[in-house]
């Protein structure tokens, strides 16, 4: 399936309306819970885009996101930036330690790179703990919060999400623009078949750590954010569990949808809270329950159920200027030689 | 007597049939020919057969319906299969291929005598049989994988293009081998092929399958002599 | 010298526990070309049962019998409830099944033993030998032995075996191995069941080094993983000499590296695998058949 085509597609216009509608109906708390989800959501954005589009498996996307949460941190703690402006640099950064992450990943196959990127991830927090001098160590970092300006009607946790909201909406857009692209067309090749991709002349080296760098910058982005929507950051919050969470709420919204990735985080971060208040002590059985059921019954993650895919055929109806562009054979036309 | 009888069979790969109920029989002790342009479903047949492919229709082997057996089962009641390309386990040696070959089998003498014979049969590969199979030869490999099926004891052997990237010269070595288990041990042999001339010289009964269909049937001295035969696959 | 040597026996030590955990992963790739996330965590809840008979009274060795068959009984009622319903669906999805075997033993294991922790009871003889001046543990010796062991019943079994042979054939191709009548669903089955039992048998040797947690094997798992990688994955031997290098690595580097220390020990097994990856792609001991994860 084509990258541009499903962001239009039902789910993502489902997500959307949820995502805008929110504000109206959830509880400030909620939505600065479902702030913390957008920004695993762009983190998945990022990890989709190595694992739906490009078939590369990162487990260290935990980690990433944790470099660039350090990043807004540092960068506002010790050089005074105001911590959105630190964000575009966030990504940046995070983004050449993915390349360097990336640069084994030239010659490591599907399952070694996820458990290398994986030891990446393992070693993380302890890295940060070794690095005292500039991250503070178990102590961790606490960053100023950016406050909703006077004019701002709605209350600080609205303001915040919108923030939120904007980051995603930038991702999402900048993402469809990369797949758009040649390099999308480079990267789709390589998952579908690297062999031949590479016979064909495709620049392997180039389109994989392109994936890596995109992939690092989302990770970084959603890290900045979740560090300023938080207020403060230790180890603890970029524990090895955490690259795992972001890969399973990748692969239960759906690794190639990018409303599947929104999807996904909204999973990883409600679906265990709400496990536990169904039972304190059986929480994480039941969590383990629901993932398995999951996957058993949505294969292709959420995004791809089949309620997904009937609200795309409505979504059809609705959009027939995109029917026409559909290519394959026309109705009548079904069938005949 | 049939010991083979397919009726109605209808088989395909997701939501699609690929056979549309085809209907032949083989007879005891007989070299039946299955002919057919590429993607006529040949090898379709043979794994529905096998019990590798669900399918609808009967099946019946020896007096026994085969439709609720699994495929180990249709193993251990005679019917074995030689699959298109390599057949062979490639990180086994020669021996160990054998000895997986003889898995339906329970004694362990009968098992060294087959592997004698055949070792016998096949001299190159005695002379291989702590080599790893995978580094054999293709013609090998095809002798191999022959041997392997042979070491089940069949009651009917199914061939799918045995011939397939061999020489001339040991394809009609592969062909005598088959004439004379089929005339020496009375094996009753349902052979696939695309080396149409050669397989009805060989065969008794022929079968010529198009997109699913058994369209042409009947002795095959009669289809080597069979104009639109002869047009279609033995390039006359 | 002298802490070389001592380094290097405990680091083999504990690459015998890597590499028997790695041999339980290896085993089930091969015969289903899955990795089982929920290993380390399996074998925690066997450790656990283990240790609670010898609460309730039972003999060591009598416990140990009864949970390794219940392990075997575990991995194949896992594999038959669990994997073989999505046997075909694509690999991500596989993935996250088993990685909600990992959070559902581990937080099983919580629920029923809270998070204290846990002797466990002392198998091995005390005691040692000093061989001039390097401390070998007769605790080390007779893990290292049962590792020994392990990988040579493993061997003889796959290799005269007709069952092992089976297995191996099921794992090579499961439509040639129905070819010549093996039940291949069975043969995945019991590859689930005895890389269970063998799961187990790694936690007994890590449980009398470590107490008895619900997290025990985490660290375990890892280093396995990177065993295994390293070894190649479809490869037992691989498994085997992949723990030991880890073990041997972890030990060495974490003393002689001071800017690795204690904290970042967890570096080691990664860097060695990546190297040995960058090296040989497949793994010391792998085949190039292993494509995608
Ligand atoms: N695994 C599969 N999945 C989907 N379709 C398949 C599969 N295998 C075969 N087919 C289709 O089924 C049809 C019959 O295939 P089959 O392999 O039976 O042909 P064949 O007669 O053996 O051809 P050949 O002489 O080339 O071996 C073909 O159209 C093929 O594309
Ligand atoms: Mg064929």
């Amino acid at each position: 399936m084509n990258g541009t085509r499903l962001f239009q597609s039902a789910p993502a216009a489902l997500v959307t309306a949820v995502a805008l509608c929110l504000p109206f109906l959830a509880p400030d708390f909620m939505l600065f819970e479902f702030s913390i989800a957008v920004c695993y959501g762009i983190a998945i954005l990022g990890l989709n885009l190595l694992l739906g589009f490009s078939g590369q498996i990162c487990l260290a996307q935990g980690a990433l996101f944790g470099i660039g949460a350090y990043a807004t941190a540092i960068l506002n703690v010790n050089f005074g930036m105001d911590p959105i402006a630190t964000l575009p640099f966030a990504a940046i950064i995070t983004s050449l330690i993915g390349v360097l992450i990336g640069l084994p990943a030239l010659r490591l196959q599907g399952l070694q790179l996820a458990i290398v990127t994986f030891g990446v991830a393992s070693a993380f927090p302890q890295l940060l703990l070794k690095m005292d001098w500039i991250t503070g160590g178990v102590t961790g970092l606490a960053t100023d919060q950016p406050l909703a300006p006077k004019w701002f009607p709605g209350s600080q946790e609205l303001w915040l999400y919108g923030l939120s909201l904007i980051c995603a909406a930038i991702s999402v857009f900048m993402l469809r623009r990369l797949l758009r692209g040649d390099t999308g067309r480079l990267m789709r090749a390589l998952r579908d078949n690297p062999l031949i991709a590479e016979s064909l002349g495709v620049n392997l080296t180039k389109a994989r750590l392109a994936a890596f760098a995109a992939s690092s910058a989302l990770a970084g982005l959603g890290g900045g954010l979740f560090c300023i929507l938080n207020g403060f950051i230790s180890p603890q919050s970029f524990l090895p569990m955490k690259s795992i969470d972001i890969l399973i709420g990748g692969i239960v919204g759906g690794i190639t949808s990018m409303a599947g990735a929104f999807i996904g985080a909204v999973f990883i971060v409600f679906v265990p809270g709400w496990t536990t208040d169904i039972n304190p002590a059986l929480g994480g059985l039941i969590y383990g329950l629901c993932l398995i059921a999951m996957m058993m019954v949505a294969r292709q993650g959420i995004a791809g159920l089949p309620i997904g895919r009937s609200l795309q055929a409505l979504g059809g109806i609705f959009n027939k200027k995109d029917l026409s562009r559909v290519p394959g054979p026309l109705p009548g036309q079904l069938g005949g030689e | 007597m049939n010991i083979l009888t397919v009726r109605d069979l209808c088989a395909g790969y997701g939501a699609t049939d690929v056979l549309h109920k085809v209907s032949f029989t083989v007879e005891q002790g007989s070299i039946v020919a299955l002919l057919g342009a590429n993607g006529a479903g040949k090898t379709t047949i043979l794994r529905a057969l096998s019990g590798l492919l669900p399918s609808r229709g009967l099946v019946e082997f020896g007096g026994t319906d085969l439709r609720q057996c699994s495929p180990a089962r249709r193993v251990e009641l005679g019917l074995a299969q030689i699959p298109q390309g390599r057949g062979t386990f490639g990180d086994f040696t020669v021996e160990e291929n054998l000895a997986i070959g003889a898995y339906t089998i329970n004694s362990k003498r009968q098992i060294k005598e087959d592997m004698e014979r055949w070792y016998t049969a096949f001299p190159r590969l005695a002379e291989r049989r702590r080599q790893q199979s995978g580094n054999l030869s293709g013609g090998e490999q095809q002798m191999l994988a022959l041997a392997r099926a042979l070491m089940s004891r069949p009651k009917l052997l199914m061939c799918d293009e045995p011939s397939l990237g061999l020489a001339p010269a040991i394809t009609e070595q592969i062909f005598e081998i088959f004439k004379s288990l089929n005339h020496d041990h009375g094996m009753t042999l349902l052979v696939v092929e695309q080396n149409a001339d050669l397989t009805l010289q060989f065969a008794h009964t022929a079968y010529v399958l198009e997109a699913g269909d058994i369209t042409v049937s009947g002795p095959a001295s009669d289809l080597l002599r069979n104009e639109a035969v002869q047009q279609s696959y033995l390039g006359v | 010298m002298v802490l070389f040597f001592q380094l290097l026996i405990d680091g083999l030590a504990s690459g015998a526990i890597y590499a028997s955990l790695a041999l339980a992963l290896v085993l089930i790739f091969r015969a289903t070309r899955i990795v089982n996330f929920g290993q380390g965590e399996m074998a925690t809840l066997s450790a656990y049962c283990a240790w609670q008979l010898c609460e309730w009274g039972l003999p060591v060795a009598l416990s140990f019998l009864i949970v390794g068959a219940a392990s075997f009984l575990l991995g194949v009622f896992v594999f038959r409830a669990v994997i073989k319903p999505v046997s075909k669906a694509p690999v991500e999805t596989i993935v996250v099944i088993t990685l909600g075997l990992f959070v559902f033993f581990q937080s099983l294991c919580l629920w029923l033993w809270r998070a204290d922790q846990r002797a466990f009871p002392a198998m091995f003889p005390s005691g040692g030998w000093d061989i001039l001046g390097v401390r070998v543990t007769a605790s080390a010796l007779c893990i290292l032995l049962v590792l020994l062991c392990l990988a040579a019943t493993m061997g003889a079994i796959f290799r005269f075996t007709r069952l092992g042979l089976a297995m191996r054939a099921s794992a090579y191709s499961s439509e040639k191995s129905l070819l010549v009548g093996i039940r291949v669903e069975r043969m995945l089955m019991l590859g689930w069941g005895f890389a269970a039992t063998i799961g187990f048998i790694a936690a007994v040797l890590v449980g009398p080094r470590l107490f008895l947690s619900p997290t025990m094997m985490l660290p375990i798992l890892l280093y396995a993983l990177a065993s295994a990688t390293l070894g190649g994955w479809d490869s037992p031997l691989g498994a085997l000499v992949g723990g030991l290098i880890v073990g041997v690595a972890e030990s060495l580097g974490a003393t002689f590296l001071p800017f690795i220390g204690a904290d970042l020990r967890v570096v080691i097994p990664i860097a060695v695998t990546l190297v040995i990856l960058l090296v040989r792609p497949v793994g010391l001991f792998g085949s190039s058949t292993v494509v995608k994860v």
